[in-house]
C-alpha cells in the first residue's frame, strides 16, 4: 500500500529508515557525559513549566491530570456533603430538617454530581495523569485537548453544582425522566441538560485522546500482548464512552428542543413518548456503571502483581474479561426499566444478558486471586483497600445477580435495596480501588509518600462506616422503603434502620476526611521517596526524582510486560538516555508514535505546549451552553462563534505544522518522519474515533424514529404532509457532490495540482450549504411544523442535526482552503485535508441516511 | 346489570374453593397503628411466624404491611422464598470468595503452581458461574410469564395522579366503572387484572405484600396482575419518583374474602348516603358553598368534579390523603385547613379561611360518607 | 538502508495481527442481541405475535452460534495451543502476539456463545408478549 501511494504522489512521502529493532550492542553503547548533560538540559528546557500566573496555561499531562483529579475529588466531597444532609433528614421519621423541594434537589445533585462530576471524570483524570508513564510516552498525544477538557469540566461542574446554593438545582432525579423533568418549572432541568451535555462533550474528548494514546503512543516494542493491563482497560473504557455517551447527548438534544422550543418528543398528547428518553438514558446509564468500574479494577490489576511480586496470572483472561464486559454491558440497559411494562420476552433478553455479564466481571476477580495464589504476597498498604474493594464489590455483585432476576427486581426496584446494591458496587468497584490507587501511585505523582498509619485509619473508618450505613439498607428496602422519599411515617418499622444508616454515613465521611487530609497535608519537609518504593515492574516506576518535567528521560525499547523486573540494565539505559528521543535539538516537545498492534516506530509527533487559547475555548464553549439555560440566546451565539474561533486559532497555530526537515534522527540509528498524514497520524485517529461517537449519536436519533414507529400507532399520523421528495433528492445530490469534491481535492492536491484542488475546496462548501438549504426547504414547503406533532419534530431534529454537521464540514473545507493558500497545507503536508475528508466520509453517510429517513421511509411507514 | 356479588362468587367457586378455610389468629390491637385500631377489623390475618420476624425488626405500627418478606399473595410468596434461597447462596459465595482471598494473601504457606491458579480461574470464573446462573435464569424465566399472566377475576384500573390514586373497579358485566380512590381492595382466590395509567407524570404501583410493581406511564396503558391469598390490611406506595410529594403517595391495600369483597363492592356501587344529623347537613352546605364539587365527585349529589379523588364512600377508606393521615376528624380538619402543610405541592387549595365550626361540620359530613 | 516496514517474520493472513478479528465474536453477540430485541419489539407491537418473535429468535440464534463457532475455530487455530501449550504469550515476538490475539479471540468466542445462548433462553420459556 505504501509503495502504490508513493508512485501516485508527485512528492516523496518520508518513511521510517534505519535499524529496528535495536541490537543489544546499540543499547549498550555509552553516551559521553558532556553530551548527556547537554541533552538533558535541552529536554528540560523544552518541557519547562510556565511559572507564576502563566502556570495555568500549562497543558502537559502531569499538571492537567493533577488539576483534573483534585477537581473531581472536590466535587465528590461536595456531593458527599449533600448525601450527609439527606441522611440527617432521614435519620428520624417525619423530620423537617430539609423541605421536600430541597431534598429532591439534593438527591438529584448527589447522583448527578457523583456520576458526571466525579466517577467518569476521575477515570479520565487519573488516566491522563498516569497513562503516558505506563506507556513510556512523554505526554498524551493531544495535550491541549486534555486542557480544554479539563477547563470545560471545571466551568460546567461549578455551574451545575452551584445551582444547589441558589435553590434552583434540578429536582427530577439524576435520570431526569420526562414528563416530570420536561414539565419542571425553573431552570433546574436546563441546568442539568446543558451543564452536563457540556461535560459529556469533555468526556468524549478525553476518551478520544486516551484511545489514541493507547493505540498510537506505546513505546517501541510494546506489542499488544505486552501492554500493561491498565492500557487495555483504558482502550475498552474509551470505546465504551464513545458508544455510551452519544445516545445521552442525542437524548439531551431532543429534551432541550422540547424544553426550549416545545417540540413534543416526550409529550404523549402530541404523539411523543416519555419512554424514548428512558431508553436513551439507560443505553448510556448502564454502560456508564462499567465505565466507572473497569478503570478502577484496572488499578487493582496494576497493584496486585506488585503485591504478589509475580506477573499477573491469566493476562489473556483479563483482556477477555475487560473486552467481554465492555460488550455485554450494552445489553443490560432495560434492567433499569424492568417495571415499565415491556413484554416479558424483551425483559428476558436483558435479564439473561445481565446474568451473563457476571461471568466476565467475575473472571478478573478470579485472575487477581490466582495471581495472589502463585505469589509471595507482601501486604503493602494499598492492598488493604484492594481487599476491602473485593469484599464490598462481591457483595454488590451478588445482589446484582439477584436484581437481574426480573420478577425479583419487580419487588425491590426503586427501593432502598437498590440504594444499598448500587453503593456496594460503586464503593467496591470504584471508591476503594481508587483510594488504593492513590496510595499506590502517590509516590510516582508527587515523589512523596502518604502516611501508612493514616491509610489504615481511614480504611477502617471508611470500611466500617460504609457497612454500617449501607448493609442495613438492604433490609430497609425489603421491608418496603422506596427510594427518593424525603420523609417516612414513624410506624413503618424503618426508624432504627435509618438511624443506623445515618450514623454509618458519618463514620464513612470521617474516613474519607482522614484520607483527604492525608492527601493534601503539607509534605514539603518530608523527604523524597525512593524511586520504586513498592518494587513494581511497570514503566512508571522508572520515573525520575525529583521530577524534571520531561515525562520520561528517553522513550524506551520494551520487550516485556514488566520491563523493570525482566529487562536487565533497563534503568541504566534509560538514565543514560540510550533509548529513543533522548534529546530535544529543536527545543520542541516530542513523543514517539508507533503502529497500533506491534508498536513499531512510525513517526515523531510534535506535541503542543502551554497555551491560553484552550482556556478561552473552554470558557466560550461554557458560555454557549450556559446562556441558553436562562434563555439568553444572543450571548450564547456570540460565545459559540468565539469558541469556534478559539479552536480554529489553536488548531491553526499548533497542529499539523509544516516541519523544517521531513525526517528526524531519533537515536539508535533510526530516522523517523516528522510529519505524517492519513491513518498513521494521531490526528486522523482522533477524527476517526470522534466520528464513531458522533455516528452513534446519529444512530440514536435513527433509533428514535423506529422507536416511535413501533411504540406509537400515530407515527406518522394519518394524512400528514411529508417532506418534498424532489428537494430531498436535490439535497442528497448536492451533499454527494460536496463530498466528492473534497475527496478529489485530496487526491489531486497530492499530485501537485494545487490550483485545481483549491477550486474544488472553494466549490465544496457552496455545494454543502446549498444542500442544507434544499433540505430545510424540503420540510418548510409542505408546512411541517415541529411543535404540532412528534413526527414533524423528529424530521426537523434530523435536519437540524445534519445542518449543524454540515456547518462543521464547511468550516473544515474552508480551513483546508485557507491552509492551501497560506502554505500550511501543501501536496506533501496534507494531514488537514485527510482529516477533513475522513470527516466528510462520515458526514455523507449521515446526510444520505437523513435524506432517506426524511424523504422515503415515512411514506413507506404510513 | 347483574349484582357484583354473583359475578365474583361464580368465579371463586371455580378457582379458589379452599381459601375460606384459611383462617388464623388475628393480630392484637397493640401491633396496629392507632388510627387503624379505631376501625372494625375485617379479615386482618397475619401468619404467626411473620409477626415474630417483624418484632425483631421493628415495633408495631404498619411494620410488615409493606414488606417483601411478609407475603400475602402468590407472587410475593414465590419471590420471598426465592430471595431467601438467593440470600443463602450469596452468603456462602461471599464467604468463600473472601475466605480464599484472605487465605492466599495472608495465610498460605507456599505458593501455588501456575497451573492450579489457571484451573481456579477456569473453574471459578467460567464453569461454576455459567452453571449456577443458567439454573437461576431458567427458574426466573419460567416464573416470569406466570406473574405476568392475564387476570381471570376482577379487573381494576388505577390511574396515578399527583399525588394520589384514581381507582376504577370493572367487574364482569358492568359497563360503567365503580370509581374510588386511594385504596385498592382485591379478593382472594383469583388473579386480578390491574390496568395502569398515569396523568401528568410517571408513577409506579407497588404492593409488596402481594407482588412486584409496575410503572404507570402517561400516554400508555401498562398492566399487571396480582393473586392475593391472605386477607388483611396492607399498604402500597408509589415507587417512581413523581415530584415534590412523591414520599407522600401511598395507599391502603385490602385483601378480602371473595364474599366480603362482593358485599363491599356492591356497596361502593351505590350512591352516597344522604347526611342525617344537623351538623352533617350543615357540612354538606359548606361543601357546596365552597365549590368542593368542582373537583370532587360525591355520587348522588350535584358534586361531579373529576380533578380530585372521588369522595362518595370516603369514610369507608382506611386512610386520608393517599395513605398519609388516619381517617379521623382531627386529621380531616388539619387536612382541610392546610393541605400544603401536610403534602407539599398538593393541588388542593387550603380552606383555612373557614371558621372552626364550618370545618368541623364539613369534616362531619365527609366522615359520614361511608 | 533498512526499510522497517518489511516484516519477513509476519506472514499473512491479516487477521493474525488484527484486533478487529479478536472482537469478532462479541460483535456477533451484539448483532444477535440487537436483532432479537428489535425483532421482538416489532413482532409484539407491529405485526405478528409471540410465535413469529420466537421463530425469528431461534433462527437468529442458530445463525449467530454458527458464526461464533467459525470464529472460535479460527481463533483456536491461531492460538495454536496444542503446538507448545503456551497460554502466557509474554514474549516480544510476532508468534506470541499472534497467539495472544488468537487466545483472547477464542476466550471471547466462548463467552459470546454463552451470551448468545443466555439471551436466546427467554424464547424457550416465554410464549407471550404480555
Amino acid at each position: 500500500m505504501t509503495e502504490t501511494r508513493t508512485q501516485q504522489s508527485a512528492f516523496h512521502v518520508a518513511e521510517p529508515e534505519g535499524t529496528y529493532p535495536p541490537t543489544e550492542e546499540m543499547l549498550d553503547t555509552p553516551v559521553d557525559p558532556g553530551l548527556k548533560k547537554a541533552r538533558e538540559d535541552r529536554l528540560r528546557a523544552a518541557w519547562k513549566q510556565p511559572t507564576g500566573l502563566r502556570y495555568w496555561s500549562a497543558v502537559n499531562n502531569s499538571e492537567v491530570g493533577a488539576w483534573y483529579s483534585l477537581t473531581a475529588f472536590a466535587f465528590m466531597l461536595a456531593a458527599g456533603v449533600l448525601a450527609l444532609l439527606m441522611r440527617v433528614q432521614l435519620a428520624v421519621p417525619e423530620n423537617d430538617f430539609l423541605s421536600a423541594e430541597r431534598f429532591n434537589q439534593f438527591f438529584t445533585m448527589h447522583g448527578s454530581a457523583m456520576m458526571f462530576l466525579f466517577a467518569v471524570p476521575m477515570f479520565e483524570a487519573i488516566s491522563i495523569l498516569l497513562l503516558p508513564a505506563f506507556l513510556g510516552a512523554r505526554d498524551m498525544p493531544f495535550p491541549r485537548l486534555s486542557a480544554y477538557g479539563f477547563w470545560s469540566f471545571l466551568v460546567g461542574g461549578i455551574f451545575v453544582l452551584s445551582s444547589v446554593l441558589f435553590g434552583i438545582a434540578p429536582n427530577s432525579g439524576w435520570f431526569m425522566y420526562p414528563p416530570l423533568a420536561t414539565e419542571a418549572e425553573g431552570p433546574g432541568s436546563d441546568i442539568w441538560l446543558l451543564g452536563l451535555s457540556f461535560i459529556e462533550v469533555a468526556s468524549i474528548a478525553a476518551a478520544v485522546e486516551l484511545i489514541v494514546g493507547v493505540v498510537k503512543c506505546r513505546p517501541p516494542g510494546m506489542r499488544i500482548n505486552l501492554m500493561p493491563l491498565y492500557a487495555w482497560y483504558v482502550l475498552v473504557v474509551g470505546a465504551m464512552i464513545l458508544f455510551a455517551f452519544p445516545p445521552l447527548i442525542a437524548g439531551d438534544f431532543l429534551f432541550e428542543m422540547q424544553r426550549s422550543f416545545d417540540w413534543p418528543f416526550f409529550d404523549p398528547e402530541r404523539g411523543g413518548d416519555p419512554m424514548l428518553w428512558q431508553h436513551l438514558f439507560w443505553i448510556f446509564g448502564h454502560p456508564e456503571v462499567y465505565i466507572v468500574f473497569l478503570p478502577s479494577i484496572a488499578i487493582a490489576a496494576m497493584v496486585i502483581p506488585t503485591a504478589a511480586r509475580r506477573p499477573i496470572v491469566g493476562y489473556s483472561w483479563i483482556v477477555l474479561s475487560a473486552v467481554g464486559t465492555g460488550f455485554l454491558s450494552f445489553g443490560l440497559w432495560v434492567h433499569h426499566m424492568f417495571t415499565t411494562g415491556l413484554p416479558s420476552l424483551s425483559l428476558g433478553f436483558f435479564s439473561a444478558a445481565s446474568e451473563a455479564v457476571v461471568i466476565p466481571t467475575g473472571v478478573q476477580l478470579f485472575a487477581f486471586v490466582a495471581t495472589l495464589m502463585v505469589g509471595r504476597v507482601k501486604m503493602i498498604a494499598p492492598m488493604l483497600w484492594i481487599a476491602g474493594a473485593v469484599a464490598v464489590f462481591t457483595a454488590g455483585g451478588l445482589t446484582g445477580v439477584m436484581l437481574a432476576i426480573a420478577p425479583f427486581n419487580w419487588q425491590v426496584h426503586d427501593t432502598y435495596f437498590i440504594v444499598a446494591h448500587l453503593h456496594y458496587t460503586l464503593f467496591g468497584g470504584m471508591i476503594f480501588p481508587i483510594v488504593a490507587g492513590v496510595y499506590y501511585f502517590y509516590p510516582f505523582i508527587t515523589k512523596k509518600k502518604m502516611s501508612e498509619k493514616l491509610c489504615r485509619l481511614s480504611f477502617w473508618l471508611t470500611f466500617t462506616g460504609f457497612n454500617i450505613c449501607f448493609l442495613p439498607m438492604h433490609l430497609t428496602g425489603l421491608i418496603g422503603m422506596p427510594r427518593r422519599v424525603f420523609t417516612y411515617s414513624g410506624d413503618m418499622g424503618w426508624n432504627w434502620l435509618n438511624l443506623i444508616s445515618t450514623v454509618g454515613a458519618f463514620i464513612l465521611a470521617s474516613g474519607i476526611l482522614v484520607f483527604a487530609w492525608d492527601l493534601i497535608r503539607p509534605k514539603s519537609r518530608q523527604p523524597l521517596t525512593e524511586r520504586n518504593p513498592w518494587n513494581g515492574g511497570t514503566l512508571e516506576w522508572a520515573h525520575d526524582i525529583p521530577d524534571p518535567g520531561w515525562g520520561v528521560r528517553a522513550v524506551p525499547y520494551v520487550t516485556s510486560r514488566y520491563p523493570l523486573w525482566d529487562q536487565p540494565k533497563f534503568i541504566e539505559r534509560l538514565d543514560e538516555g540510550r533509548f529513543y528521543l533522548a534529546d530535544a535539538e529543536e527545543g520542541l516537545r516530542e513523543t514517539l508514535v508507533t503502529s497500533a498492534v506491534d508498536a513499531e516506530p512510525q513517526h515523531v509527533a510534535r506535541v503542543t505546549g502551554p497555551a491560553w487559547c484552550t482556556i478561552l475555548a473552554a470558557a466560550f464553549t461554557g458560555g454557549a451552553f450556559i446562556f441558553p439555560t436562562f434563555h439568553m440566546y444572543p450571548p450564547a451565539i456570540v460565545c459559540g462563534v468565539l469558541a469556534i474561533a478559539s479552536i480554529i486559532y489553536w488548531l491553526w497555530t499548533s497542529t499539523a505544522q509544516v516541519p523544517k526537515t521531513p525526517v528526524k534522527d531519533v537515536g539508535l540509528n533510526l530516522r523517523l518522519p516528522t510529519y505524517v498524514s492519513g491513518a498513521k497520524a494521531p490526528g486522523w485517529w482522533g477524527v476517526f474515533i470522534t466520528m464513531l461517537g458522533d455516528a452513534t449519536a446519529f444512530a440514536s436519533l435513527v433509533f428514535g424514529i423506529f422507536f416511535y414507529w413501533t411504540a406509537r400507532p400515530d407515527f406518522p399520523p394519518q394524512g400528514t404532509a411529508h417532506a418534498n421528495l424532489a428537494l430531498v433528492a436535490l439535497a442528497a445530490v448536492l451533499f454527494s457532490a460536496s463530498w466528492a469534491a473534497t475527496r478529489i481535492a485530496r487526491g489531486i492536491n497530492r499530485q501537485g495540482k494545487v490550483t485545481a484542488a483549491r477550486v474544488l475546496l472553494g466549490l465544496a462548501p457552496l455545494l454543502a450549504i446549498a444542500g442544507a438549504a434544499a433540505l430545510i426547504f424540503a420540510l418548510r414547503l409542505p408546512g411541517l411544523a415541529p411543535t404540532e406533532h412528534v413526527y414533524p419534530a423528529m424530521m426537523w431534529a434530523m435536519v437540524v442535526w445534519v445542518c449543524a454537521h454540515v456547518g462543521a464540514g464547511v468550516i473544515m473545507q474552508g480551513y483546508c482552503l485557507a491552509g492551501s493558500i497560506f502554505g500550511k497545507l501543501t501536496p506533501r503536508y496534507d494531514a488537514d485535508l485527510w482529516n477533513t475528508t475522513l470527516f466528510w466520509h462520515f458526514l455523507i453517510i449521515t446526510c444520505l441516511v437523513t435524506c432517506a429517513l426524511v424523504g422515503i421511509v415515512p411514506r413507506a411507514m404510513s | 346489570m347483574r349484582p357484583v356479588r354473583r359475578a365474583l362468587r361464580d368465579r371463586t367457586d371455580s378457582t379458589g374453593a379452599s381459601i375460606a378455610q384459611n383462617s388464623e389468629p388475628l393480630r392484637d390491637d397493640a401491633s396496629r397503628p392507632s388510627y387503624l385500631a379505631q376501625i372494625p377489623r375485617r379479615g386482618v390475618n397475619v401468619k404467626p411466624f411473620r409477626v415474630s420476624l417483624l418484632t425483631i425488626l421493628a415495633t408495631g405500627g404498619c411494620a410488615g404491611q409493606q414488606s417483601v418478606l411478609d407475603p400475602a399473595g402468590r407472587d410475593a410468596e414465590v419471590l420471598a422464598t426465592l430471595f431467601w434461597w438467593m440470600l443463602g447462596g450469596a452468603v456462602v459465595l461471599w464467604i468463600l470468595m473472601n475466605g480464599i482471598l484472605f487465605y492466599v494473601s495472608r495465610a498460605k504457606e507456599r505458593e501455588f503452581s501456575r497451573r492450579t491458579a489457571e484451573l481456579f480461574i477456569i473453574g471459578g470464573g467460567i464453569v461454576f458461574p455459567t452453571v449456577v446462573l443458567a439454573v437461576l435464569l431458567s427458574y426466573a424465566l419460567s416464573e416470569m410469564p406466570r406473574q405476568r399472566d392475564l387476570g381471570s377475576g376482577l379487573t381494576v384500573r388505577v390511574v396515578g395522579e399527583s399525588w394520589w390514586w384514581r381507582v376504577e373497579y370493572l367487574p364482569d358485566g358492568w359497563d360503567t366503572p365503580i370509581v374510588s380512590a386511594n385504596e385498592l381492595r382485591l379478593p382472594t382466590g383469583s388473579r386480578s387484572e390491574i390496568k395502569l395509567a398515569a396523568n401528568g407524570v410517571i408513577h409506579s404501583l407497588w404492593i409488596p405484600a402481594l407482588g412486584g410493581k409496575t410503572d404507570m406511564i402517561p400516554g400508555r396503558e401498562t398492566r399487571m396482575s396480582l393473586e392475593p391469598e391472605t386477607p388483611g390490611d396492607y399498604r402500597g406506595q408509589c415507587t417512581e419518583f413523581c415530584g415534590e410529594s412523591h414520599a407522600l403517595m401511598a395507599f391502603g391495600a385490602v385483601v378480602m374474602e371473595p364474599e366480603a369483597f362482593a358485599d363491599w363492592l356492591d356497596k361502593q356501587a351505590q350512591e352516597a348516603a344522604p347526611p342525617t344529623g344537623t351538623e352533617s347537613i350543615r357540612g354538606r352546605e359548606v361543601f357546596a358553598a365552597e365549590g368542593c364539587g368542582g373537583c370532587h365527585t360525591v355520587r348522588g349529589t350535584p358534586a361531579d368534579g373529576l380533578v380530585g379523588p372521588d369522595l362518595t364512600h370516603l369514610a369507608d377508606r382506611r386512610t386520608l390523603a393517599a395513605g398519609v393521615l388516619p381517617m379521623t376528624e382531627a386529621a380531616m380538619i388539619d387536612w382541610l385547613r392546610d393541605p400544603e402543610a401536610i403534602k407539599p405541592g398538593v393541588h388542593m387549595p387550603a380552606y383555612g379561611h373557614l371558621d372552626d365550626a364550618d370545618l368541623s361540620a364539613l369534616a362531619t359530613y365527609l366522615l359520614g360518607l361511608t | 538502508m533498512t526499510r522497517i516496514e518489511d516484516k519477513p517474520d509476519d506472514p499473512p493472513p491479516y487477521r493474525h495481527r488484527s484486533i478487529w478479528h479478536m472482537i469478532a465474536a462479541p460483535v456477533v453477540w451484539s448483532l444477535h442481541f440487537a436483532g432479537v430485541y428489535a425483532w421482538t419489539a416489532l413482532s409484539c407491537a407491529r405485526f405478528g405475535g409471540p410465535d413469529e418473535a420466537r421463530l425469528g429468535i431461534a433462527l437468529a440464534t442458530a445463525a449467530a452460534l454458527a458464526l461464533i463457532v467459525v470464529i472460535g475455530w479460527r481463533a483456536w487455530k491461531q492460538w495454536d495451543f496444542l503446538d507448545d501449550y503456551d497460554d502466557v504469550h509474554d514474549a516480544p515476538t510476532t508468534e506470541h502476539r499472534r497467539e495472544f490475539l488468537g487466545h483472547a479471540g477464542w476466550l471471547l468466542s466462548i463467552i459470546s456463545a454463552i451470551g448468545v445462548l443466555f439471551v436466546a433462553a427467554p424464547a424457550f420459556y416465554i410464549g407471550s408478549c404480555l
